[in-house]
């Protein structure tokens, strides 16, 4: 089963401090003077509306849609979670559509290639979610700097362990009836 | 604050009033939280769906400028359904029967209309709160930032008396504070009434004290608040202005009234990290190092003494404050001069009782030193008023009620709307320290925004995101509308650090009488579409560019 990043909403404040971790720890450099706010697209997003205040994000699915729509296989599943390789992704955004949760998002980027005579602006597609900051020596960084602790990564034991504790409790209350 | 902060954990129930922790303080956001998690009912009492309230067991959203009127009548409620610690009120308090007379009149049926909440929720509040074997009151800003504030603090405070809530563990009264260090600066003696140590300049024993230790006489007479400078720079009586980390250019109500004030001074200095506004109109500059370039002690809003070092050196010819003041001293005659900031407080220590022994070495690895801390093997204080005794001259706790008083300048068929403004977790105060971080400013940027009910966007004629004109009577700013279903329909929401979109050129310089502060919560505007609005996003960049291009200029000298 794949792990994923949990966000509690009764913990949630709201104070998008995840969103300019996720953006740092995706830099090439990892410094906060490095963001550049015309680039931002943090991999998580905050939802604020009348009723909620949550980060959404890659549930990392099982039987993932967006891995079943890229018709250039470049979403596969790996290590227990689902990864895009952006060499493969053409932009197409489908993966974007089929995503039940919002959580992908097609980005372009405009680079120079070549040198000299040979230069020319090329335009990349990259499909951005969650990748569980698998780059990153201490893990998924919306966990770390959350000052509420509504971030938490869920495992496959993780589930068990809940699971466990509810049959637990329904066994109790269940006794209480009879 | 009565209690650590860390208390609010261990309470039962949290009466959250006016003060909106998850764009203020998000750490103590978090122990709402966890009080929550610990199983403590949660009331919130703001004219917002500001995130506690969202989670609340009851939120009671009452109309902006009717703190009083609640207040008395959840009194009106405890009283009259018997819900109050009568134990508590004999032994431990005075004033009561006067108190009672006075929010007799306020049932919560009474006072609907002024409130704009059902009878039936305050008294549930009321009930909740009651019920709690430990309950603790939260206020901020949206209760200290009327022309009735003080009177309300006090309201407060009374219904955590007859309830028997101080004096123990988890129960009590929080004023968290506006900025940090706050709490620090009253503590040392930055208020106009009073020496370090809240001993009070009109007490002949205090001040001889200090003339003694000093080498100096003393003044008997209390000294200006900021809001009575406007006044004494017209009649004469003040003529210079020593400004430092302060923004009042920013933050000050009714901007154009306060750069009239500046203008008229014969001197303004201003002590500072950047080129502020304040600053550019200063006549002498004092460059200061930031928090991370010196050391000292903070006090967080719970009395808590916190020790912090020097990270960073400073860039060269930059002096930490105390450095500033000796020289400046020095320079008027009076051989003022320190070695180190633990001579600075040695000498605190030795002349203000309450934090005898909030040593240096307590205050180690981080540690916490809660005043009062008399003797040096005291642990300091987490809660105050243990065994009921208060710091009041008979020692016990005082009643004090007072009628409800509209705000002063209430909507009309002019100005329909009425401004509140308020914080926003991404930028800290005047915004000087967090305006350059270019994180921070991809979440919110200038003009900043103006918070309005997707109704009034209708009935107004304006849409999310658009820039729009808001005037008052004492000023127009530019800001963008951010469509929004958590605040209620005719108040908009502007925080204040915005330069070009600065709400305080708005707001109404009418003050608390007691405190001095403005009624920064409550003036009335009026919201304009702007047709081309190609045109207002290149004004409001122009007006950017050219603000900063100003202060970059008067940065260089």
């Amino acid at each position: 089963m794949n792990k994923y990043i949990f966000a509690d909403s009764q913990s949630c404040i709201g104070c998008r401090t995840c969103e300019v971790a996720c953006v740092i720890s995706h830099q090439e450099d990892r410094s906060l003077s490095a963001l550049d706010p015309n680039s931002f697209a943090p991999r998580l997003q905050l939802i604020q509306n009348a009723q909620v205040t949550v980060p959404v994000m890659c549930r990392q699915c099982e039987d993932a849609p967006c891995a079943r729509v890229c018709p250039n296989d470049a979403i596969t599943r790996e290590d227990d979670m689902i990864k895009v390789n952006q060499e493969r992704c053409i932009g197409c955004k489908t993966c974007a559509i089929a995503c039940p949760f919002g959580a992908m998002n097609v980005v372009t980027q405009n680079k120079t290639v070549g040198s000299g005579l040979f230069a020319r602006d090329e335009t990349r597609a990259l499909a951005l979610k969650c990748d569980l900051c698998t780059d990153h020596q201490e893990g998924p960084q919306c966990v770390k700097v959350c000052p509420t602790n509504a971030l938490r990564v869920v495992t496959p034991a993780k589930v068990e362990e809940v699971s466990a504790n509810r049959r637990e409790a329904a066994a109790m209350a269940a006794m209480a009836v009879s | 604050m009565s209690n650590a902060i860390t208390e609010i954990q261990d309470t039962k129930c949290l009466l959250v009033f006016g003060y909106n922790a998850a764009d203020s303080h998000p750490v103590v956001a978090r122990h709402i939280n966890k009080a929550r998690a610990n199983g403590a009912k949660v009331i919130v009492v703001d004219p917002r769906k500001i995130e506690s309230a969202r989670v609340a067991d009851q939120w009671l959203a009452l109309k902006n400028g009717s703190n009083m009127a609640v207040v008395n009548a959840l009194a009106n409620v405890l009283i009259t359904e018997n819900l109050v610690d009568q134990n508590f009120i004999n032994n431990y308090t005075e004033g009561f029967e006067e108190f009672k007379a006075v929010v007799e009149k306020y049932t919560p049926e009474s006072v609907e209309k002024i409130t704009g909440l059902k009878a039936e929720d305050v008294r549930m509040a009321a009930r909740t709160y009651a019920a709690a074997p430990n309950a603790m009151i939260l206020w901020g800003m949206g209760v200290t930032q009327y022309g009735q504030a003080t009177d309300v603090v006090r309201g407060l405070a009374a219904l955590a008396l007859m309830t028997g809530n101080f004096g123990k563990r988890g129960a009590g009264c929080g004023p968290v504070r506006g900025q940090n260090n706050v709490q620090g600066t009253c503590d040392m003696g930055m208020l106009p009434d009073v020496y370090p140590g809240y001993q009070k300049v009109t007490d002949d024993a205090a001040r001889e004290k200090f003339e003694k230790h000093w080498g100096v006489k003393l003044s008997p007479d209390e000294g200006y608040k900021i809001t009575d400078l406007g006044h004494k720079v017209k009649d004469g009586s003040c003529r210079a202005y020593y400004i430092f980390g302060e923004d009042p250019a920013q933050t000050e109500a009714d901007l154009a009234h306060l750069r009239k004030t500046l203008q008229a001074m014969e001197l303004v200095i201003v002590q500072d990290i950047f080129m502020t506004q304040t600053a550019e109109m200063a006549d002498v500059i004092f460059p200061a190092t930031s928090w991370g370039e010196h050391e000292g002690v903070y006090s967080s809003a719970d009395r808590g003494f916190q020790r912090f070092s020097k990270a960073v050196t400073p860039p060269p010819g930059v002096k930490t404050d105390w450095e500033i003041f000796c020289l400046m001293s020095q320079a008027m005659g009076y051989p003022m001069s320190y070695e180190n900031t633990k001579e600075i407080w040695d000498e605190i220590r030795e002349l203000c009782p309450l934090y005898a022994g909030a040593t240096y070495e307590k205050m180690e690895g981080l540690k916490s030193v809660q005043w009062p801390c008399p003797t040096e093997d005291h642990p300091g204080t987490s809660f105050l008023f243990e065994g009921n005794t208060f710091s009041t001259p008979s020692g016990k706790g005082q009643f004090i009620a007072a009628e409800w008083r509209a705000p002063m300048e209430l909507p009309d068929g002019d100005y329909p709307l009425v401004l509140s403004t308020v914080r926003e977790v991404g930028h800290y105060s005047c915004r000087s320290m967090t305006g350059n971080c270019s994180a921070l400013q991809t979440l919110a940027d200038e003009p900043g925004y103006i918070q309005m009910h997707p109704s009034d966007c209708e009935k107004y004629g304006v849409k999310d995101q658009q820039l729009v004109w808001i005037s008052s009577r004492r000023g127009k700013v530019i800001s963008r509308i951010s469509a929004n279903e958590r605040v209620n329909k005719d108040v908009v929401y502007m925080t204040y650090q915005w330069w070009i979109g600065a709400c305080n050129e708005l707001t109404i310089e009418h003050v608390d009488p007691v405190s001095a502060t403005p009624e920064y919560k409550y003036c009335a505007v009026k919201v304009e579409g702007i047709e081309d609005q190609a045109w207002a996003e290149n004004y409001v960049q122009t007006e950017y560019s050219n603000l900063k291009s100003k202060l970059r200029t008067a940065a260089r000298g």
